[in-house]
């Protein structure tokens, strides 16, 4: 009896293994249209959006959110080498449409000829698109971001007096970079020694308050600096400096090694200015310098250094309107007050080759960037890629899809008119104002090698330097022969 | 027995389908790949610049092993590796055999120090990795090592920050890990010696230090050759702690992680050279445990 039982289970089992490989029946996949999402951070609301889209059209959406900070790319992969491949799907910049330019997975929007997608896709513009020529266009964006040095208002109301904040925001904007060194010098010997100055931005006074108040009690530092995350020095501080020579990601991808040495000048600006701000730490128990302790994620990760600003140790902190939500959870009354500062650095007229371009434009802008577009997939069947234009111009010109964007997913609209646009968030704002004056830069450095930004000259700052207490002339230098050295070697 | 002669083949069939086709056949197409141009979800056409129309034209010859050798990331992650196997072998063993002589020595409590030292084995690498990186970054660096710590030793502090100082700290974390595991086969080991052997070598008034030389080791042969490929192989392969404790920054990728990362380096990702480099990676794996178990296995006494 016994073995009896022990056959047919061998059998059962034999049987369902071999089955599974072949009878997968090509039946009704259960949905009309597949929306690949790498954003992990609204993956609950995409989901319902996609719900509001079914609802008023009948299309049964399928959708697909990887979790918050889960490598994108690798599930995405075996997505597309599987039956059933996503009609819409995310490329987040030029470094990653290589691929699948390549590949061949993209529609080239230049070769649509549905008269509302066509619409759309005009409108995005030409400083968006995602492109490897220029002519091409290949994605529909996601939103805008950008970055900058975070400020609290209250903070500078509580250090330079509440009527002047507007005034002082609208100077610091536009200080050139010595303003700005002399302006972080005096509030780091305010906040250690007590020591009242007067400090001139754009040419006027501002006079540092006689005795700590308010928020500024907290003070143990001038800035609050990720050390542990390579991004934020290697990606987006450099950033800055990239734009000095290139005006967009494609310059940078076309570049030869002759360009990249045009970027020794800005690569030396931007090692002086990396200086200046790591030289003046917060911390969280007390002020910090540069060490062994200033790389460690258990001191100075991405958690820390938001707890650090949040709990107003802190005067600036570099990040994007991303961290908006991070500063929210710790500290919801600070998140409602701020406000974007440029990242300055110290340029020389020769430094800058794009033209049109000057060191005040450049130091009074900061960069907004499309961080991720939608793609639709060449590989599906045409009805398919007919369902996701259709879906790609409800999300981006129908109400309640714009609703989406705005409220639920807190994105800055690529396509929102900032004259008339007020979002729900501070930050966001804020980076209306800079597009409203129109003093913004791109994210050429999307153009460079693959690794080069964070992985080589990124992990290089921080093993080698930002653990080392003092900078000197050679290690400006070294640091600019390195990144423009591996920038070349790379290519 | 005739049950079993009759159902031979019926019985083993479902290993060997399950061995076909989660094992023998991705083998074969990873090794095939590692010849090919090869981006993840096409084939490249290095002639056309994009996708193959067909796999002959994105055939690269032995290129993509040339590739792996020029890189100077994986010459330094299999220097790594072997520096890291070396000190990891001898000090798990050490450490498994340590505790096995202890805890069959116990005269009480014998049980709950077994299950105490099997513990951490339960663990997840990557949850280990993180663990032991707040042990090293916080506890190590900040409260005992400290200059106002309990004892000031700067070797031992900011070990995740310096690749010697992270192989001795990987080194830690993995006789942690491993030691109680490998002290279960060693006990299995210990437990098999017959007493007489012991009891005939103290009425010849051996030393304690002879005795474990001349019977002990001998007659654990057979233990030593499973924990040397156990502890060999998975020194080798290692990735989920590497990743937790320093993702492999200040020089301190294994060859693991080396693999799974080349596919990051590049742009569009170079699967074909991540594929030669795993080629390279399973061959010296397997001569060198081979190698090792064939010179253990000769040493094992036939009783």
């Amino acid at each position: 009896m016994r073995k009896r039982i022990v056959v047919l289970l061998i059998v059962l089992l034999t049987v369902s293994l071999s089955a599974f490989a072949g009878a997968q029946a090509e039946a009704d996949k259960g949905y009309d249209l597949y929306i690949y999402n790498s954003k992990g951070e609204n993956a609950a609301q995409f989901a319902e959006m996609a719900k509001a889209y079914e609802a008023e059209t009948g299309v049964r959406v399928r959708t697909f959110s990887i979790g918050s900070g889960q490598d994108h790319m690798e599930t995405l992969r075996a997505e597309m080498n599987s039956r059933n491949k996503p009609s819409i799907f995310s490329i987040q910049g030029v470094k990653e449409l290589i691929e699948w330019y390549q590949g061949g997975f993209v529609v080239d929007f230049n070769s649509i000829t549905d008269a509302s997608f066509k619409a759309l896709a005009n409108n995005i513009s030409p400083s968006l698109r995602l492109t490897n020529d220029g002519k091409t266009s290949f994605g529909v964006p996601y939103n805008v971001e950008g970055y900058g040095y975070i400020v609290d208002r209250q903070m500078i109301a509580d250090l330079f007096g509440g009527a002047s904040v507007d005034a002082f925001i609208a100077d610091a904007k536009a200080a050139t970079y010595a303003e700005w060194e002399a302006l972080v010098k005096a509030l780091d010997a305010y906040i250690k020694r007590n020591v009242q100055a007067t400090v001139k931005l754009n040419g006027k006074a501002y006079v540092l308050a006689t005795a700590k108040t308010g928020l500024a009690k907290n003070l143990n530092g001038v800035f609050a600096v990720m050390g542990a995350e390579k991004w934020t020095y290697g990606d987006h501080f450099i950033n800055v400096a990239v734009n000095a020579v290139f005006a967009n990601p494609n310059a940078a991808a076309n570049a030869t090694d002759a360009d990249v040495e045009q970027l020794r000048g800005a690569f030396l600006a931007y090692a002086k200015a990396l200086d200046l701000k790591t030289s003046y730490l917060a911390g969280l128990r007390g002020a910090a310098t540069r060490g062994q302790d200033f790389v460690s994620s258990a001191n100075f990760g991405y958690d820390q250094a938001v707890q650090i600003f949040a709990d107003n140790k802190a005067v600036f902190f570099k990040q994007g309107n991303w961290a908006y939500g991070n500063i929210a959870g710790v500290n919801a009354a600070q998140a409602e007050r701020l406000e974007f500062l440029p990242v300055k650095m110290p340029f020389e007229s020769a430094d800058i080759k794009v033209a049109g371009l000057t060191v005040a434009k450049l130091n009074s802008s900061i960069p907004v960037f499309v961080p991720n577009y939608y793609a639709i997939n060449s590989q599906v069947p045409a009805a398919e890629q007919k369902l996701a234009m259709d879906f790609l111009v409800w999300l981006n010109t129908s109400a309640t899809g714009k609703k989406y964007i705005v409220e639920e997913f807190n994105f800055i609209p690529y396509n929102a008119d900032p004259a008339t646009t007020t979002l729900p968030n501070s930050l966001g704002n804020s980076i209306l104002d800079y597009i409203k004056a129109g003093t913004i830069i791109a994210a050429p450095y999307h153009g460079a090698p693959a690794t080069w930004s964070g992985d080589v000259v990124g992990l290089r700052l921080m093993e080698q330097y930002l653990t080392k207490s003092n900078w000197t002339a050679q290690d400006y230098k070294d640091i600019v022969d390195y990144a423009v050295q591996n920038w070349q070697n790379l290519n | 027995m005739d049950f079993y002669k009759k159902w031979f083949w019926p019985l083993l069939l479902p290993s060997i389908l399950l061995f076909g086709f989660v094992i023998l056949f991705p083998f074969v197409v990873g090794v095939l790949n590692s010849f090919l141009a090869w981006r993840g979800t096409y084939y490249f056409d290095p002639e056309t610049g994009i996708r193959a129309t067909n796999l002959f034209a994105s055939f690269v010859g032995f290129d993509n092993y040339a590739n792996a050798f020029a890189d100077e990331r994986f010459i330094r992650a299999l220097v790594y590796t072997v520096q890291y196997t070396l000190v990891a072998v001898v000090v798990v063993n050490f450490v498994g055999l340590g505790l096995a002589l202890l805890v069959t020595r116990a005269r009480r409590g014998a049980g709950l120090f077994r299950t105490v030292f099997f513990l951490p084995n339960m663990l997840g690498g990557l949850a280990l990795g993180f663990i032991w990186q707040f042990i090293f970054q916080i506890v190590f660096t900040d409260i005992l090592f400290s200059p106002e710590g309990l004892m000031h030793i700067p070797f031992l502090r900011y070990m995740t920050q310096d690749s010697t100082k992270a192989l001795f700290a990987l080194v830690i974390l993995n006789a942690w890990q491993y030691g109680g595991y490998m002290m279960i086969i060693y006990i299995a080991g210990l437990n098999n010696i017959s007493r007489d052997y012991y009891e005939a070598a103290s009425i010849d008034g051996a030393t304690p230090l002879r005795t474990f030389r001349s019977i002990t080791v001998p007659m654990l042969m057979p233990s030593f050759t499973v924990v040397f490929f156990l502890t060999l192989s998975n020194s080798f392969k290692l990735l989920d702690q590497n990743i937790a404790l320093t993702d492999g920054e200040f020089n301190t990728r294994l060859l693991a992680m080396q693999i799974l990362r080349t596919v990051k380096d590049t742009a569009p990702p170079d699967y074909g050279k991540a594929q030669a480099q795993a080629v390279i990676f399973f061959i010296l794996v397997a001569s060198i445990t081979l190698t090792q178990v064939y010179v253990t296995k000769k040493r094992e006494l036939e009783l």
